[in-house]
């Protein structure tokens, strides 16, 4: 008889699963992590005494000369030194041990390694409007090492996947010996485990976040400005989604971190019980603004060649929302004619932005470039040479100098 | 035998048990270093883990540190035996007359390109035009101009990992065992894996003109094939790598008819 209760269906197997699903996501996994419970775990000068985390670190070593020697690296002492800073500003105990290095990616992104050094995507420097979104985003990183994250992940994906083996193979003797068959059960334990060791992942994530919420208040940065970069981020996921026609990701059970929308509300949350009341906060974006200035050209250039105009897009008018400048309409230029529909009529778009261009002082050569090729075309002629003169001053040994010169006579 | 990839190989060997597996392929021209030369040993990567129950590798600091240190030792007597002159570098800036960056540069160039002649020489992802062509590889002039500027004829690159069965992979294993009497039998879930790999770059032309692949691995926990963290573990691996280097086709052809 006891053989028959055993007995797996599928539509049962289909039901637990739902429910195992179900408790995995919702309840008290999703909680949020308080900014106050969250302590570091290690002091200045951590080294590892115990043999796993020692394996992990000595490992890391070759990792990170191969990311030191890396020519993805951007070098420019200026900037690099201001990151140097800013980690150690929010870096809470260990902010004297870290390394950071900017990698030229065009991508919002950030990692911490498990020995304490970073690497952040020039992508999220083109993100950013300030320094306290920065700060925000690097004291999350800084969370993951206080807060020992990679070891602890290490560990506990150990422990599940020894259990699931001890636990698959005394289903197999135990069923041989009974004489029933458990592999179903197998399988949907196996699919509790994977699911288990995702939802880790999440906890891990929301922690850094709440840990760094509370090192950027702890550094006298407005805590509302790490909400703020996660409402950029699902501003930016929408458009470019809306544009290709296609749904912008709301998280799984198979994802490694926490929905946006999620991340969003909790540091939200966060930050109104770490704001000081009637505080005047500093984002200290000229400082920001004009560290970065020497590469934003170059980060928007490789964000715009990413053929992403939705959110190439989204991404310059919300920076532009601290003031239009002849760079942001440049690389506004840029999104519509790289795009070229004929629909948006994205010609006649790309050719006024140039223009709203070159009426700041800080246009770039190339705006006067396109600016004067676009007057070409609508037969404008005096003016145009007027522009491309503008440009071979500004660039005089630029690669199509010799065309320009024999275009304008 | 020659169509039989790493990974066919080693699917055909699950059965037995446990196997040692190495098939090496070399440039149609190439003849094996002897002699006076010069060798670069470029950074060798070795890390020893440890399998756990479940089945993930845990490196290890130490068993790697001994490992190392003895593939090393290993490599300079091998090498001394065949007459050659043998540099080993372990950090990037330890080569006087060549950046940084460029070693970097060489290295990653070679890491792909190892890549590729895994992929066509042992994953079965064939190329057609190189049928017959021995490893018709090549890093080109950067390999070219490393040699120029360190005054070596080859370059080695080593890869060398082993995993080692702990204690609770080897308890389980023996429980798919004993399951053999009562008709549920899973003593093979898999246990220690040694897998190491080198190619040798001529540093005059800039070809890679031979190329190796050792795969010692149990599917038993408990049984194993050679410990790369005892010194005898290690002069075998070396032995295995580069022991039996043999002569491009071209040559090998001309030596018999002689």
């Amino acid at each position: 008889m006891c053989a028959r209760c055993l007995e797996l269906t599928r539509r049962s197997l289909l039901v637990g699963g739902g429910v195992a699903a179900a408790a995995l996501h919702t309840g008290i996994a999703d909680a949020r992590i308080r900014p106050q419970d969250m302590v570091p775990l290690v002091g200045p000068g951590f080294k590892p005494t115990d043999v796993d985390e020692q394996g992990l670190w000595h490992d890391m070593a070759r990792v990170e000369e191969e990311i030191a020697d890396s020519n993805l690296l951007i070098q420019d002492p200026k900037i690099t030194s201001y990151l140097r800073d800013l980690i150690g500003t929010v870096g809470g105990p260990a902010a004297k041990d870290f390394r950071i290095y900017l990698m030229r990616i065009p991508d919002f992104n950030a990692v911490m390694f498990p020995t304490g050094f970073a690497v952040v995507f020039s992508g999220l420097l083109l993100r950013m409007r300030n320094e306290a979104q920065l700060a925000g985003v690097i004291a999350h990183e800084s969370g993951h090492f206080l807060r020992r994250h990679e070891i602890r992940s290490w560990r506990d994906q150990r422990r599940k996947t020894d259990l699931f083996s001890i636990g698959a193979m005394l289903a197999g003797l135990g069923g041989a010996g009974a004489g029933v068959y458990l592999g179903d059960y197998v399988q949907l334990a196996q699919l509790g485990t994977i699911l288990s060791l995702f939802k880790y992942s999440r906890e891990m994530e929301a922690e850094a976040d709440a840990m760094g919420v509370k090192l950027i208040a702890q550094a006298g940065y407005d805590p509302m400005e790490m909400s703020t970069v996660w409402q950029q981020l699902i501003g930016e996921e929408q458009a470019s989604a809306v544009y290709r026609g296609k749904h912008r990701h709301h998280g799984s059970l198979f994802d490694t971190h926490p929905s946006d929308d999620a991340r969003m509300a909790d540091l939200k949350a966060d930050a109104l019980e770490l704001k000081v009341p009637g505080k005047l906060y500093n984002d200290y974006r000229d400082r920001y603004l004009a560290t970065i200035g020497p590469i934003r050209p170059m980060l928007l250039d490789d964000q715009v060649k990413l053929n992403d105009p939705g959110a190439s897009e989204y991404l310059i008018e919300t920076l532009a929302q601290d003031g239009w400048n002849g760079l942001l309409r440049f690389y506004e230029g840029e999104v519509w004619r790289l795009r070229n529909r004929l629909a948006f009529n994205d010609e006649a778009r790309a050719a006024q932005s140039y223009a709203a261009a070159v009426v700041y002082p800080d246009a770039p050569a190339d705006a006067w470039r396109w600016h004067g090729i676009f007057l070409l075309k609508q037969g404008r002629t005096a003016e145009a040479k007027a522009a491309l003169s503008k440009y071979l001053t500004m660039k005089p040994d630029a690669p199509d100098a010799p065309w320009v010169r024999q275009t304008i006579g | 035998m020659r169509k039989l990839g790493l990974t066919a190989a080693l699917a055909a060997t699950v059965a037995l048990g446990a196997c040692v597996q190495t098939k090496q392929y070399a440039d149609v021209q190439f003849t094996p270093p002897e002699g006076d030369y010069k060798l670069l040993v470029l950074r060798p990567d070795v890390t020893v883990g440890s399998l756990t129950t479940g089945g993930m590798v845990e490196p290890r600091a130490e068993w790697t540190d001994e490992a190392r240190a003895n593939i090393i030792a290993a490599l300079r007597a091998q090498q001394a035996g065949r007459g050659g002159n043998v540099t080993i570098i372990e950090h990037r800036n330890e080569l006087p007359g060549v950046p940084e960056q460029e070693l970097a540069d060489v290295e990653r160039l070679n890491f792909v390109v190892d890549e590729s002649i895994v992929d066509a020489k042992y994953l079965g992802n064939y190329l057609p035009t190189k049928r017959g062509r021995g490893l018709d590889w090549t890093l080109g002039a950067d390999a070219v101009k490393l040699g120029q500027q360190s005054g070596y004829d080859y370059a080695l690159f080593l890869h060398a990992e082993d995993q080692v069965a702990s204690g609770g992979r080897v308890a389980l294993g023996l429980l798919g065992f004993a399951g053999c009497f009562i008709g549920f039998c899973a003593p093979n879930i898999g246990g220690a894996e040694q897998l190491d790999y080198a190619s040798l770059v001529d540093l005059k032309t800039g070809k890679v003109v031979w190329f190796n692949v050792v795969d010692a691995a149990s599917q038993v926990p408990g049984i194993k094939f050679g410990d790369l963290r005892t010194p005898q573990g290690a002069a075998q691996m070396v032995e295995r790598l580069l022991g039996r280097m043999k002569p491009g086709q071209d040559v090998g052809r001309r030596q018999a008819i002689r």
